[in-house]
């Protein structure tokens, strides 16, 4: 097989981003400088980011049988990179206090990042197996990292245990289906799904659904979510939450919406995957309420996000599914960066646990009123309130299942619905306890020039970046055609 | 020659593997049992791979077993880690001992 110039061009920015963990690497053996390694690893992800915009110079590529390179991909490249980066971010003033080894987090995160990026453009399910273990297994390793906490060591072992089983799972439903049709390749397996779907290849994908549902956190196979967000250092609850997610929704998105269209027809799966939708949302919502913890909380609400993303791929369409989801994904990113940046820049790693606790929240704004506001902002766009970034992609989703015109779509919708309204409810608790009074002592404390930092200016950036979406989206929506053009092939 | 092995046979074989490993996964309480019963899972599935493979004829079933044997290496690395860590901290390897999360 040839491997042109054009190929090597599209495939820049996982190239880089390889090349960077490989850098990082003899960088930490050469000399365990922190400084100079975060440097290293910046560097490589600043310079995968920029190799974006060549690799869309050059048009669809498909690379190798494993991987094609379009406007989808890219866009959702150019997402990993930048979530992973700011979580690189993050974890730089975090990691400071830490009293053993500091580097590897580094290394970890970016090749959780190739791995993410393998993912986005995986066009094969032995693409998508490699990308998805990258991730994972890099992660194993970054929710233990803290393994001084009690917490941490717990987190990493439920989601070792439950992560590994998922994909297992994930992969016998992979070899059922290659055991039907003798390929493993997408589009060759997509459009013969629908015509052909006898009791073993239904099995098959259903496994295979399962196996990412469990990696997306929807609602019968949520329970690992919570638990790991909490256990999990904040920066890497942060790179969960963001960049893990949008890569295996991703390709999930690929599979079912851009080549086994015919897979959703299958009423079987369908009504399945309706019921996942608004178990998730009503789940994520309930359980959010008996909370404390504002990680945990964090966690719960991203199962209900996903139950709402579930429901724009359903009803969506090839169209405005791929348009809407990217948006709402975009979205979800930025904020979901600015609540746990607050979180990691109020905490330190060298302390027993972060400041995850709503008491250790309590009267923020009397101490930091800037960092409350962010939190505010953040809050108020995940609760899907006008005027910030949420209530956009919220109304993408209503759009989507109003016009969807089936009974589906509208117990999808009274779902989505009742769970904004909760939602609504447990996001205002913990704004209150910003606004409290200040409590006489208190454990946790960002640092007075927190602003000063990288990580501090991320922060700002991402929730500037809440309010502008929310009173222009219009930049937002042209950037997402970018993803739709791959879209409609 | 596995032609004269009917697929399905080795697909149930698989099965009943996957279903004996997941079972474990269940209902063992001892981290090592659990680490080695998705080892099972995962060995499962790879079998499930090379006898697709091999009705297909095609060496594509062969290579994502290899696939399957690299990610079990490295998920048995990282867990035998933490199992060293749970008996460090805890003086056991039931995993109910560092369960204190609830909710």
């Amino acid at each position: 097989m040839t491997f042109t110039v054009q190929q090597f061009q599209a495939l820049l920015p996982l190239v880089i981003t390889c090349a960077t963990s490989v850098l990082v690497m003899l960088s930490i053996a050469w000399r365990r400088h922190h400084a100079f390694n975060t440097l290293v690893c910046m560097l490589g992800l600043n310079a995968a980011l920029v190799s974006v915009y060549f690799a869309a110079q050059v048009g669809p590529q498909a690379v190798t049988p494993l991987f094609i390179v379009d406007g989808y991909s890219l866009f959702f490249t150019g997402l990993i990179l930048a979530a992973g980066l700011a979580s690189v971010t993050l974890i730089n003033t975090y990691i400071d206090s830490f009293k053993y080894n500091r580097e590897e987090m580094y290394l970890l995160m970016t090749i959780a990042t190739a791995g993410g990026i393998v993912m986005a453009s995986a066009h094969h399910f032995a693409s998508l197996f490699i990308g998805l273990e990258l991730l994972s297994v890099s992660l194993f390793g970054l929710v233990g990292y803290s393994f001084h906490r009690p917490r941490a060591l717990e987190a990493a072992i439920k989601y070792l245990v439950l992560s590994a089983t998922a994909s297992a799972v994930l992969l016998f439903g992979i070899a059922l289906i290659y055991s039907q049709f003798g390929s493993l390749a997408f589009s060759e397996i997509g459009p013969q799904l629908h015509e052909d779907a006898r009791p073993i290849v239904l099995i098959g994908l259903a496994m295979l659904l399962i196996g990412l549902a469990f990696k997306l956190s929807l609602a019968p196979f949520h329970l690992w979510t919570p638990d790991v967000y909490e256990g999990a250092p904040a920066p890497v609850g942060a790179f969960l939450a963001t960049a893990a997610k949008v890569a295996v929704f991703a390709v999930t998105v690929r599979f079912l919406l851009l080549e086994a269209i015919g897979a959703l027809q299958i009423p079987a799966i369908f009504h399945t995957l309706a019921a996942i939708a608004i178990a998730s949302i009503l789940v994520g919502n309930l359980l959010a309420l008996r909370q404390n913890n504002i990680k945990r909380i964090l966690g719960y609400s991203s199962i209900a996000h996903f139950g709402y993303l579930l429901v724009l791929l359903l009803t969506g369409g090839p169209v405005f599914g791929v348009e809407g989801f990217a948006a709402y994904l975009t979205i979800y990113v930025v904020t979901s960066l600015s609540s746990f940046g607050v979180v990691t820049l109020m905490s330190k790693c060298g302390q027993d646990r972060d400041a995850d606790q709503l008491h250790d929240l309590r009267g923020l704004f009397w101490r930091r009123p800037y960092l409350a506001t962010l939190m505010t902002v953040s809050l108020l766009s995940l609760g899907g309130i006008p005027l910030t970034a949420g209530f956009i992609g919220k109304f993408y989703v209503i759009v989507a299942a109003m016009t969807f015109q089936s009974s589906w779509g509208w117990a999808m919708l009274a779902a989505i619905v009742a769970g904004s309204a909760v939602g609504i409810y447990f996001y205002l608790r913990v704004m209150v306890n910003l606004y409290l009074a200040k409590p006489g002592m208190h454990k946790f404390e960002a640092q007075l020039g927190w602003g000063q930092h990288t990580s501090g200016l991320m922060v700002l950036c991402a929730s500037a970046l809440v309010v502008y979406i929310g009173v222009y989206p219009e930049t937002l929506m042209q950037l997402v055609q970018i993803a739709k053009a791959a879209g409609v092939q | 020659m596995l032609e004269a092995i009917p697929m399905e046979h080795g697909l149930a074989l698989a099965g009943v593997l996957f279903s004996l490993g997941l079972a474990g996964v269940l209902i063992r309480r001892n981290l090592l049992f659990i680490l080695m019963s998705i080892e099972i899972m995962m060995n499962s599935a790879g079998l499930a791979f090379v006898v697709a493979g091999s009705r297909w004829h095609q060496p594509d079933g062969q290579i994502m077993f290899i696939f399957v044997l690299t990610l079990a290496a490295a998920e048995a690395a990282i867990g035998l880690a933490l199992v060293l860590q749970l008996y460090h901290r805890y003086h056991s390897l039931d995993v109910d001992a560092a369960s204190e999360m609830r909710g």
